[in-house]
């Protein structure tokens, strides 16, 4: 908007500048602590307890990332958030997708007031009924199971909400096409419309599953067992007795290790996870 | 004429949408084998005469019959038809080849015959180059080949077309409309085709039928359509500019005919005088064609020049009579006439149509 203000060439490459540097400002402020994690989990305890500046001539070891192998527990709480993160994509998915289905393709009676429920469920906050979950957990006896931590992630009216509108935008023609090419309803829906919906399915799946890999209200509620902590919790846990037990170093490279699979799913899925973002601004 | 066991039969339709009765018994036989365009302005309803033929409506009441087996309450895959879309509707996500297996799969061909079919269909339409591309790739005319492929390949009694062309450039256009009309007379196929567009009407129908309104209007050969047309809707939509349509008196002329009065310029007609019922309100109908621009006489009717369209191989000449009414002539060739000329204008009565109060049209017994 500030380019429309400064007029000619000189103004825009001003401008230019300017956005760089911004841009180069906010990078530096999120990328500073990270690398300083990374920087700090090849050091040695005893370099990390001292109070002196730390030299950047090292000694670098990666005895911190051996300790991890040694210790297995972390690969438990990796294992246990890899298992809770994929169940809660499949199932977010496949729930959002058939409710979109029918409610962006079908006609039935109550399909608004429906529609409009599921869309209330958006303004609804996890903190007002949160308590509530987790009396029925309780009493049920679910809590520390993988269920209590996936169960919760697949209630999605965000998810509903999108595939609705995914489901939408493709023409009607398609369906008409498809009822001549004798496909049911089914068919339909599998081979013709959902194939359609792939790039907001991606943006969906990718949401949730950073949602759900970083969760860690519910999981500190739900799963009290060590056992079945999920990363984020787990590593809550290990910091407020590191010195005595493991060790700032070691510290670092959980972080290092915990935060590998979200650098690995923005790498793979850069591209949907701008649209999924832009998409998510403009509701 | 059709005969009434092959070919479709629409007998009596009825369509309802809520309380407007959007077809009211309506009926029209289409012989197998034809070429039959369902011609009209947007929202005449010939989309959905052609969505009740496909299964992608229902019928409110009457049948629909297709070589003699009542249809209308067969789902859209079980009639034994296949439909052209107006923008192809081809599946984005499948190649060309899918696509053209996906209604055969569904239809439990057998995958040999699948291949068989899929290799003769798309070597007759010259896609066979294109059977591993995805449909974002072609270009307008390709993917107008393979959504013609996708319904052929199916062996479909009947051929529907939701104005097939109208997604195309215009020069893309008229050579897909050759195309169509080689299509159909090697494949001896019955095509059932909607469309707006006066000319693809002309040129490619064995018969057209007209709707207005949700009614048949008329139901004839090109040329019967253009030199017989049932009513003044008819005559004015159908041509490349609508017939010059003038009120006035009639009287019986001393040979049986009738003489239409044009403000004191009597038009000499073939019609025969006593076809015609008492009234008051007629309308003589010329084409442009029949009204010829000479130089301003005595047995000429005056008239000025308002404007002129030349386009090369003919002109249309838009001229005023001294009560203001309009007249468009037209002449082979650029015309020489400028705006502000002074002319005269010479009807070919032997040509002229009239229609009464209603709008019903009387032409000339054919010679």
């Amino acid at each position: 908007m500030t380019a429309v203000a400064l007029p000619g060439v000189r103004g825009r490459q001003l401008w230019a500048w300017v956005r760089i540097a911004f841009c180069a400002v906010m990078l530096a402020l999120v990328l500073a602590p990270l690398l300083w994690t990374v920087f700090l989990s090849f050091r040695t305890n005893i370099d990390l307890l001292r109070q002196a500046p730390l030299d950047l001539h090292g000694p670098y070891t990666l005895d911190n990332y051996a300790e991890l192998l040694r210790n297995q527990t972390l690969f438990r709480w990796f294992f246990n958030s890899l298992v809770v993160s994929t169940a809660t994509v499949a199932g977010v998915l496949t729930l959002s997708s058939l409710a979109g289905y029918a409610f962006g393709r079908l006609e039935f009676p109550g399909r608004n007031w429906l529609y409009l429920i599921v869309l209330a469920g958006l303004a609804i906050p996890d903190q007002s009924v949160i308590l509530t979950r987790h009396q029925i957990f309780s009493d049920l006896h679910w809590h520390n199971t993988y269920r209590a931590l996936i169960l919760p992630g697949l209630s999605a009216p965000l998810g509903v909400f999108l595939m609705t509108e995914a489901f939408r935008a493709i023409p009607r023609a398609q369906d008409d096409a498809a009822r001549l090419d004798r496909a049911n309803s089914l068919a339909t829906f599998w081979h013709v419309l959902l194939p359609q919906t792939v790039p907001a399915l991606a943006s969906l799946g990718i949401y949730t599953f950073l949602l759900s890999w970083n969760d860690y209200w519910w999981p500190l509620i739900s799963a009290t067992r060590p056992a079945m902590y999920t990363l984020t919790e787990g590593m809550a846990a290990a910091q407020s007795n590191y010195v005595e037990v493991l060790g700032k170093g070691v510290l670092m490279a959980e972080a290092v290790v915990a935060g590998l699979p979200v650098l690995i799913v923005y790498i793979l899925f850069q591209k949907h996870i701008v649209s999924a973002v832009t998409g998510m601004v403009k509701l | 004429m059709p005969n009434h066991t092959q070919g479709l039969e629409i007998r009596s339709v009825v369509k309802r949408f809520g309380d407007l009765r959007l077809f009211d018994d309506l009926s029209v036989a289409i012989a197998p084998g034809e070429f039959f365009i369902i011609l009209g302005p947007s929202g005449c309803g010939k989309t959905t005469l052609l969505r009740l033929i496909a299964g992608l409506e229902t019928v409110d009441g009457g049948e629909i019959r297709l070589n003699g087996r009542p249809i209308h309450d067969l789902p859209a895959g079980d009639r034994g038809v296949a439909m052209v879309f107006q923008d192809f509707a081809l599946y984005p996500h499948m190649t060309v080849e899918r696509n053209l297996a996906f209604g055969l799969r569904n239809m439990q061909v057998p995958a040999t015959e699948i291949d068989t079919r899929i290799k003769a269909t798309a070597g007759a339409l010259a896609i066979d180059g294109l059977l591993a591309r995805k449909p974002a790739t072609l270009s307008g005319g390709q993917k107008q080949r393979v959504a013609l492929a996708r319904a052929l390949v199916k062996k479909p009694d009947l051929l529907l077309l939701d104005e097939p062309l109208s997604s195309l450039d215009p020069g893309l256009r008229l050579h897909t409309r050759r195309e169509l009309a080689q299509l159909s007379r090697s494949l001896n196929a019955t095509f059932v085709m909607v469309t707006h567009d006066q000319v693809e009407a002309m040129t490619l129908a064995s018969r057209i039928m007209v709707m207005h309104e949700h009614r048949i209007q008329q139901v004839g050969t090109p040329l019967e359509i253009f030199t017989r047309p049932a009513n003044l809707f008819v005559a004015r939509f159908v041509g490349a500019t609508p017939m010059n349509v003038l009120d006035g008196t009639i009287a019986k002329a001393r040979n049986g005919k009738a003489d239409f009065d044009l403000s004191g310029h009597k038009v000499h007609t073939a019609i025969t005088h006593t076809s015609l019922p008492a009234g008051e309100g007629w309308q003589v109908g010329l084409r442009a064609e029949h009204v010829a621009i000479t130089a301003p006489s005595a047995t000429a009717i005056p008239a000025t020049v308002d404007y002129v369209e030349r386009l090369g191989e003919q002109s249309w000449i838009h001229v005023r009579l001294a009560d203001g009414r309009e007249i468009v002539a037209n002449e082979t060739g650029i015309s020489p006439h400028q705006p502000g000329d002074a002319v005269g204008l010479t009807l070919d009565g032997a040509r002229a149509h009239l229609f009464d109060a209603e709008g019903r049209g009387y032409h000339a017994e054919p010679a």
